[in-house]
């Protein structure tokens, strides 16, 4: 039970990992692609570019000009041959200069799209062209709240049950030896000689507990890792990463927290049955 | 050695175990205490070892109130007591040596203190040639020497032995009644709590008689008289 506990709080962190991931990826994405007229003028274009440069919301402004645009389209579209032959009945570039706005957080959206509307620059603006990011991190972030309430549930009732039965094992085992530890009172053992065998043991069971996590654990994120590349892309999801540079912190923290469970419930245990 | 002051033990509802209990005990002297089943004997060797606390009174030890004594100072006092008891109370998974050694182990002695003390102890109890021996191995007078040999391992001032002959045949008893004197010999203060009055009769200590938790008699050089 102690097992379960603690592969239920490492599955926990595995998705916090890969939601804070997803979450982050996201919001690198986020940005705002704004078409200009073909017939907008650079110091319009400009003034459009310092002004949201000066916004705290904005992380980065990238100027595609109207060339540039042209032959991003010929290199897309170039073994389009109906496509590149209305390209030239058009006998001139069709193409407007473009911005590509990037924000920090989804939330700054909206701040970046209401600025767009600003009079020096709003007629010269053919489109505005924006997904939805805030409500795909809303999304990822409902999914992994709901997963991650019932896992800490879980983690809750496997604590609770581990508590018990080391509560159980501790009395069956001063059960089992309350004759030798009749004898060990009768010629002066201390409290502690004949406690510290039940704590010791505890110890050593959330040892191995948390050394077979640890063991179960890295070939299983080291498995898991190319698998989400799927969603990642080239990115990686980074949990190897995190479990390698993070383990000492886990997996000692939840040796320490796992000690401390135990020995409150020996202590309980020992309280109540072991009259030394 | 040994001091009860108006000493009573009332077992909840309203038992009374012994009552107004007053008796001092010198250093180096063998009092047995005799009396019929129920008559609070054990309750006043598990009062002697703390195994029980007094209802009233006060009790003292070599000079140590042992009346109020806390759960960790219960340790220290039977560093200093040897107990001895019916039914042995041997470890059956280890052998004679380690029986003996046990007492010391729970001590925190050194391993090496420990391998000089406990053959001496084993060649007072004569058993030196069955230390590697079982408990189940033995017979019932040389698992009572292990006992003996288990409380005198601490070298105690003080030797409680509660009914030690109570199991055991005539012969053996014998043997155990003079590895007690012997042990009183050496200087040790023995407590022998007993209804055996064979025994009681042949050793001609000093006799304390119990009667419903109450000492009716206290004589030198006693015999049995119930």
């Amino acid at each position: 039970m102690l097992l379960l506990t603690l592969i239920t709080i490492n599955i926990l962190l595995v998705m916090n990992v890969v939601t804070d991931r997803a979450i982050s990826l996201v919001e690198d994405r986020v940005e705002v692609s704004v078409y200009f007229y073909n017939y907008t003028e650079d110091t319009t274009l400009s003034s459009a570019v310092a002004y949201l440069r000066g916004l705290s919301q904005v992380r980065n402004v990238e100027t595609v000009s109207a060339q540039e645009a042209y032959e991003q389209f010929v290199v897309r579209h170039g073994d389009d041959e109906q496509i590149m032959s209305s390209l030239e009945e058009l006998g001139e570039n069709p193409f407007g200069p473009s911005l590509i706005v990037k924000a920090h957080t989804v939330e700054d959206f909206e701040v970046i799209i209401n600025a767009l509307d600003n009079p020096q620059f709003r007629d010269a603006i053919r489109e505005k062209d924006f997904s939805d990011y805030q409500s795909i991190v809303e999304r990822i972030r409902a999914t992994s709240d709901r997963v991650r309430t019932f896992g800490v549930a879980l983690a809750v009732v496997f604590l609770l049950i581990a508590i018990l039965i080391v509560f159980n094992t501790v009395r069956m085992g001063i059960f089992i030896h309350r004759e030798e530890i009749a004898i060990m009172r009768l010629v002066g053992a201390s409290n502690w000689f004949i406690k510290a065998p039940f704590l010791l043991e505890m110890i050593f069971l959330s040892l191995i507990a948390v050394g077979i996590t640890m063991v179960m654990v890295y070939p299983v994120v080291a498995f898991l890792e190319p698998q989400m590349s799927v969603y990642f892309g080239a990115e990686s999801s980074g949990l190897v990463a995190y479990f390698t540079e993070n383990g000492l912190l886990i997996f000692g923290g939840e040796f320490l927290a796992l000690v401390l469970v135990t020995l409150f419930s020996t202590g309980l245990a020992m309280r109540k049955y072991l009259k030394v | 050695m040994i001091r009860f002051k108006n000493v009573s033990k009332i077992y909840p509802p309203n038992v009374v175990g012994v009552e107004g209990v007053s008796l001092h005990v010198k250093p180096g002297e063998f009092v047995s205490i005799v009396g019929k089943s129920g008559t609070g004997k054990s309750t006043l060797a598990k009062l002697l070892f703390a195994e029980e606390r007094p209802s009233r009174g006060k009790i003292e030890i070599g000079g140590w109130d042992i009346t109020h004594i806390s759960d960790r100072d219960i340790s220290l006092l039977r560093r200093q007591i040897g107990v001895v008891f019916q039914d042995f109370k041997l470890l059956p998974k280890k052998t004679v040596y380690e029986n003996v050694a046990f007492a010391l182990q729970v001590a925190g002695e050194r391993p090496r203190r420990i391998r000089e003390v406990v053959p001496k102890v084993l060649e007072i109890v004569n058993l030196s040639n069955k230390s590697d021996r079982y408990p189940k191995q033995l017979s019932g007078g040389e698992q009572q020497r292990v006992a003996i040999g288990r409380a005198l391992v601490h070298s105690p001032k003080i030797l409680i032995a509660d009914e030690p002959t109570g199991n055991l045949d005539t012969l053996n008893s014998r043997e155990i009644m003079d590895l007690l004197t012997k042990i009183n010999e050496f200087g040790t203060t023995v407590a022998l709590v007993t209804h055996d009055r064979d025994m009681v009769n042949r050793i001609k200590r000093r006799v304390i008689t119990l009667e419903e938790g109450k000492i009716v008699s206290d004589v030198e050089e006693g015999r049995y008289k119930l």
